[in-house]
């Protein structure tokens, strides 16, 4: 009888905790109750092509199937996506509503006033999903690109990033490995500072008929493969990690060029000595050409874009699969100041010409939700996070490439997006083009530099938006 | 021969009242209407356009928005830079050694595909295949030859028998502008070649069994005969190959991305950077204008003197 009294307050408890709990799900915020205004609208974005877009391009149905919004997800090459998508906003055409944005476009687009800030829509409780955990995005990364003077401009969508990449069967061969600690004083493995780069550099080069790991070489082996070649890919975030790592830069604190300064020099002399050890062709090695050289097996060691090494280092692409380690980019064994690394995080804008904001804005959070987020990077087996929490699915932890996800992890730390200066692009072509010809011997480094400020300075004497 | 009423045609002189009737006038539309298509097409994709670009290279440009008239501020920004001029001369360098090689080439293949050669209807398909390519194309499958350490070429000849051990020849900055002109060569020669063969082809018999009876030998019958015959063709042939090779820019884009330093760097490809990653609207525009200008120069004076000196035209 006592019983059944007790069951009977404890359904009663449990029933009104049921109805509770029906009622605040009845009122959590959902893409689907929020894009109902929206329904059948489209929304045209502009992305980048690359593996990562190309299969999130197919992932997007499940948002036009989640929120009745439909998705026109366009992608076009690095430079097309550079230049169409700008031409789009400066223009004010508004064919795209959104449009991917690697962060050197920044300063340009901000100063000409087409990236419409999001502040407003976030605090719009019916657009904003309250449970977007934004904490959970990767930092510095995602301040440095899309926040500016107070105002935020985006999500962070893709985050390139650079990580050190080296020939496990080489590093773990037993002669190279005591020859090398005869050499050098220290034990052979993938580096952790700039130095042992250029020491293991310089200890892999090799001649034809020499041995490597225990085998005459049929043709010359290098120390190291970097990109070389200048134009819109990414050379300047090569050197410009080293000039970093050295305490230098090319702009003060207010946007002054200072690109003949002590530390820049010492830095770009440090990068140009390790065109030494690699093979004659790095003046023309593009993003592409340095994890292809990599995966042929040509050189030891790189400092190499983290999505392209997923793309090589897979059974059936190369020969020496599985036989790669990672590790974050090196740091500086003679400076103790901030590190640096090579990131390029990248984001997905909404134009000011876009007369679909709120669709828009409902796709830009869907697509770094973590349930999607989770579940892309789960079906598709790999990627490159945009959230911290991504590293620990299983798909990537336990990966096979377990270690360049770590590398990755620790890139991320350092990494930051470019200054926002409206000619960056102009400036950084400049300096390519000198930088290109100090690695080549045809300037000295204290030479080139100087060349290089006065051409910057009469770019801009305050390069800062 | 005028016509009875009935229609029947007589013989004779006209008759009077009809020649004392005021010859009509007719209203020659009918060729203008046959270029009218053409005339419509250039006008609407080429002098339109061009007359826009014109307008805005003398107004401020603001990104892509056109400002106030800024006389000519733009011009003087793009003369006073030291880049044009040397992107100007890649260019030009590139014409004065690429089209010459071009040219005779072109002749000297042409020349031997004229004599009746045997499979000539298996190498002429051929001859088609590089200038169809697309340049995007042209410049992937030369860097697949030649890209330093791994190139088909450079890794397996090049660089196996020791020739240029140490150099890739789209890396060096002495090499990289004559690997961009022979890729040009390759590419451009055939279509040389397939124009002065169709020239060849189309020339009268009749001249060259005059000479034979004459009993010219075979290089006088080529320089008294074929020469001055072909000059129109090769005239024309030649501009356009010249204002061709100005524009070079996708096999640049692709294989140096105009480095090392700036030795590749021509104009075509200066004014996209100007355009696509700069912004620069208004030096961009006045650099077309520019370009027009000296091309409009050049092909008048070329035409006067082709006209006059050789007979072509």
């Amino acid at each position: 009888m006592r019983n059944n009294r007790w069951k009977g307050i404890l359904g009663g408890f449990m029933s009104l905790a049921l109805l509770w709990a029906l009622s605040v799900t009845a009122g959590a915020w959902t893409y689907e109750e929020a894009a109902k205004p929206y329904r059948g609208m489209t929304i045209s974005v502009l992305d980048e092509i690359t593996p990562m877009q190309e299969a999130m391009q197919k992932y997007v149905v499940n948002f036009e199937k989640e929120t009745g919004i439909k998705v026109d997800y366009q992608l076009l090459n690095h430079f097309e996506v550079i230049s169409k998508g700008q031409a789009d906003m400066l223009t004010g055409r508004g064919a795209y509503d959104a449009v991917m944005l690697h962060s050197p476009q920044l300063g340009l687009l901000l100063k000409a006033g087409v990236v419409r800030s999001i502040d407003d829509l976030m605090k719009n409780p019916k657009l904003f999903n309250p449970n977007l955990d934004l904490d959970d995005l990767v930092q510095p990364a995602w301040d440095s690109l899309a926040k500016f003077k107070g105002k935020t401009y985006g999500f962070l969508n893709w985050n390139y990033n650079s990580v050190y990449w080296a020939r496990k069967d080489l590093f773990g061969h037993p002669e190279e490995k005591a020859a090398f600690k005869k050499r050098y004083g220290y034990d052979l493995a993938p580096a952790e500072t700039f130095q042992q780069v250029r020491d293991i550099a310089e200890f892999f080069t090799r001649k034809k008929g020499e041995k490597l790991a225990g085998k005459a070489l049929a043709t010359d082996s290098y120390g190291i493969v970097i990109e070389g070649i200048k134009g819109g890919t990414t050379l300047w975030d090569v050197w410009y990690t080293f000039v970093l790592n050295w305490g230098g830069d090319f702009f003060d604190k207010e946007g002054r060029p200072t690109i003949d300064r002590k530390e820049n020099v010492e830095a770009v002399k440090f990068w140009a000595s390790l065109w030494k050890y690699a093979p004659p062709g790095t003046a023309e090695y593009s993003l592409i050409d340095v994890p292809t050289l990599m995966g042929n097996g040509i050189a030891a060691q790189s400092i190499a874009w983290s999505d392209f090494g997923l793309g090589v280092d897979q059974p059936g692409k190369s020969k020496y699969a599985g036989q790669f380690e990672y590790r974050g980019i090196p740091r500086n064994a003679d400076y103790s100041g901030p590190r640096a690394a090579g990131l390029e995080p990248s984001f997905i804008v909404i134009s000011t010409h876009s007369k679909k904001v709120e669709p828009t804005f409902l796709f830009l959070q869907w697509l770094i939700d973590k349930r999607i987020q989770d579940d892309f990077i789960t079906k598709t087996g790999w990627g490159v996070p945009v959230r911290n929490s991504s590293f620990d699915l299983p798909v990537l932890a336990k990966s096979r490439l377990s270690s360049m996800y770590a590398a990755m992890k620790e890139t991320m730390k350092y990494g930051i997006a470019k200054p926002k200066a409206p000619k960056l692009y102009e400036i950084f072509d400049v300096l390519s083009a000198i930088i290109q010809e100090i690695a080549l011997g045809k300037k000295t480094a204290e030479q080139g530099l100087k060349e290089g400020q006065q051409k910057v300075l009469s770019l801009c004497k305050k390069c800062f938006l | 021969m005028p016509a009875t009423e009935a229609g029947a045609p007589t013989v004779g002189p006209a008759p009077a009242a009809h020649a004392e009737t005021k010859p009509q006038k007719r209203i020659s539309w009918y060729p203008y209407a046959l270029i009218a298509p053409t005339m419509i097409t250039l006008v609407v994709v080429s002098l339109i356009p061009f007359i826009y670009t014109a307008y805005l290279s003398f107004h401020e440009m603001n990104y892509a928005r056109v400002g106030d008239f800024a006389g000519f501020a733009n011009y003087k920004v793009l003369l006073t830079d030291g880049r044009f001029w040397h992107s100007m001369w890649i260019a030009t360098l590139i014409i004065l050694i690429a089209v010459p090689i071009e040219f005779a080439l072109g002749l000297i293949g042409a020349l031997i595909l004229n004599q009746r050669i045997r499979f000539r209807s298996l190498i002429i398909p051929i001859l088609f295949i590089p200038t169809m390519m697309a340049p995007i194309v042209v410049a992937i499958l030369w860097k697949i030859m030649l890209a330093g350490s791994w190139g088909l070429l450079s890794y397996n000849i090049l660089e196996r028998f020791g020739i240029l051990e140490k150099l890739s020849v789209f890396a060096s900055p002495d090499l990289a502008l004559y690997t961009i002109i022979f890729i040009d060569i390759w590419e451009w020669t055939p279509f040389m070649t397939l124009a002065l063969f169709a020239g060849l082809q189309s020339l009268p018999v009749n001249p060259y069994r005059a000479a034979a009876v004459d009993g010219a030998t075979p290089l006088q019958t080529f320089f008294r005969l074929t020469m001055p015959l072909m000059i129109p063709l090769m005239a024309v042939i030649g501009l356009i190959r010249f204002i061709d090779a100005f524009k070079i820019f996708d096999t640049i884009f692709i294989l140096t991305a105009g480095g090392p330093g700036s030795t590749t760097e021509s104009v075509s490809l200066f004014t996209y950077k100007m355009v696509f990653d700069w912004w620069k609207m208004g030096p961009a525009t006045a650099t077309a204008v520019i370009i027009w200008l000296l091309f409009f120069v050049f092909c008048n004076v070329f035409y006067q003197v082709a006209k006059k000196k050789l007979g072509a035209f």
